[in-house]
């Protein structure tokens, strides 16, 4: 094969594999909005602050803090919480619709015990806890952000301050969790299409 | 290079006039150091990069304002068929022969790539990834490096990862950046410099080795800095010792061009600095400051003569460390004063001796000179 024909070839096989993984990012990334178990979250009112950064609202949830006490395995981890790692949160669906942390475990849950109502949902706890100064423990989902068209977030900016808002998540079978829909008490703001 | 030419002209004159080559080969010599020069330097050729990287930034603050009028899978589309045209149009072009719109266009494909993950990102509300998502550009920036033999790709790679390190050192310069550890950075620089040995970038060994240096400074200034700037100075110093003494095959291993005493003095000057401001106020001050000053005699002395760079960054250097001495000073005004004379009575004997030692290398070189003759 000439020089020239395989740098062409080389390209090309490039572009395949890049975009072939991109693909696959995005196939994967429908699948859990498409296959997930639906999952409605009350986003908690925020100081104010600066929410929206560029092109993005921050969102915090209730179960953003989980408090140490319905930590089931805390006495085992002890002094090694502070440090950044994983947490898997169960939820329960309460009477008003909104889904609240029932328990959590720091290792590796119990199997098999969760409820028709409850799920599980995964979730890492940031470096520089301040876990033992309060009585609980920030988490992060990787749901914190609502992208919106430039523009449109300093409207919702203003309202999240003023009352509930609630976010649609799938979660599906490894817990890591994906946002479906912004929601202003019954009304859907923004609904995520699966592609 | 093109001051080289120019003085290159001027040298062969003489040597023509002086009767020590004829007319022909001097014009040999002068066409040749000529399409040398072009090569290494177009401004065709730069303008293209800078028109590409124009581009690649349009791309990405355009999906940033993530604008309704494109649908969303139209806007992925449109970052694939850029991805497509980018890499497989600028091996065309290679192949045609136009080597910088080639590597341009390869460089919007990279910019393309990036602007998909944020496209993604943006698509599926994803926070928390930033980290992960920089260095899978940086991965696929790489990898289209290493296929195609790209030196502005793998130059491009480097400059991802420099970003990367940047937001982890600082702990965000975008929000919510969560990195295991900046140590990370170590194995990728290792496998960014392995990648640029086959691109034959030098330009990718040069960012990473400043690079390298601003790590460690950050972690001398976040840290215990006396220890780790301490440490720094002497691993530089022993570097540009090395450097020195086995100039070629320091330069077999990092090929830079025999340009690592810059880097090494750079790390110096920059450990010294911290290691003078952290004890700025006690005993050691005047001390470090004696070593600073050695430092950039020493540098200039040994290698002043090999590079210009290496030159006007000690000069730089000593006008700084005087201000540095002068603002701080050393206990009082006249320890101060002192300090500065004693300094001065030192640097003019070794003046001496310097020019004693080249004024007897220059009496012997006209002898052998006129012996030939």
């Amino acid at each position: 094969m000439s020089k020239g024909r395989k740098l062409v070839l080389s390209a090309l096989l490039l572009a395949l594999v890049q975009t072939g993984f991109l693909g696959w990012m995005i196939v994967g990334r429908a699948a859990v909005l498409r296959d997930g178990r639906e999952v409605l979250l009350k986003v908690e009112p925020v100081d104010p602050r600066d929410l929206l950064r560029g092109d993005y609202v921050i969102l915090n949830y209730e179960i953003s803090r989980i408090p140490l006490t319905i930590i089931s395995d805390i006495g085992e981890v002890g002094d090694r919480l502070d440090t950044a790692g994983k947490i898997t949160v169960r939820l329960g669906r309460d009477e008003d619709g909104y889904w609240r942390a029932r328990s959590a475990w720091i290792r590796n849950p119990p199997a098999g015990a969760t409820g028709t109502d409850e799920i599980e949902i995964a979730g890492q706890i940031p470096p520089l806890n301040l876990a033992y100064i309060g009585e609980d423990v920030r988490v992060t989902y990787g749901i914190e952000r609502f992208y919106l068209p430039e523009g449109e977030g300093r409207a919702i900016e203003r309202d999240m301050r003023v009352r509930a808002f609630g976010v649609r998540v799938a979660v599906p079978a490894s817990g890591n969790a994906q946002v479906k829909a912004l929601m202003d008490g019954d009304q859907v703001l923004f609904q995520e299409p699966l592609y | 290079m093109a001051r080289y030419v120019v003085q290159l002209r001027q040298d062969v004159e003489r040597w023509v006039s002086s009767g020590l080559i004829d007319r022909s080969t001097a014009e040999k010599l002068v066409l040749d150091a000529e399409r040398r020069d072009r090569k290494s330097f177009g401004p065709g050729a730069v303008l293209a990069m800078m028109a590409a990287l124009l581009f690649g930034a349009g791309i990405l603050i355009f999906i940033a304002a993530n604008w309704e009028a494109f649908p969303r899978l139209a806007r992925v589309a449109a970052l694939f068929a850029l991805i497509f045209g980018g890499y497989v149009g600028g091996a065309f072009a290679r192949l045609r022969g136009h080597v910088a719109i080639g590597e341009a266009l390869w460089i919007v494909a990279a910019a393309a790539f990036g602007a998909s993950l944020a496209l993604i990102g943006q698509m599926y509300h994803m926070s928390g990834d930033e980290s992960a998502a920089i260095l899978t550009w940086c991965a696929a920036t790489a990898l289209a490096a290493l296929v195609l033999r790209s030196g502005p790709l793998t130059v491009a790679a480097t400059g991802i990862a420099d970003v990367w390190l940047a937001a982890a050192l600082t702990g965000g310069l975008i929000a919510s950046f969560r990195v295991d550890s900046p140590a990370l950075f170590l194995p990728v620089a290792a496998v960014l410099f392995g990648i640029s040995c086959w691109t034959r970038s030098q330009a990718t060994r040069h960012l990473i080795l400043l690079s390298l240096i601003a790590y460690a400074t950050w972690h001398a200034v976040d840290g215990d800095t006396f220890e780790i700037a301490f440490m720094m100075a002497g691993v530089s110093a022993c570097l540009f010792a090395v450097a020195h003494i086995m100039p070629a095959e320091v330069d077999n291993l990092v090929r830079i061009n025999r340009r690592l005493p810059i880097h090494a003095l750079i790390g110096f000057l920059v450990a010294m600095m911290l290691i003078q401001i952290d004890v700025e106020g006690d005993g050691g001050f005047p001390v470090a400051a004696a070593v600073t000053l050695a430092g950039i005699v020493a540098a200039l002395v040994l290698q002043g003569r090999e590079s210009r760079g290496l030159r006007w960054i000690a000069y730089l250097a000593f006008a700084i460390e005087l201000c540095l001495i002068y603002a701080i000073t050393m206990g009082t005004m006249m320890g101060t004063a002192g300090f500065f004379v004693f300094a001065a009575v030192l640097v003019g004997f070794l003046a001496l001796l310097i020019i004693r030692l080249e004024r007897r290398l220059g009496s012997d070189a006209p002898q052998a000179e006129g012996g030939k003759a």
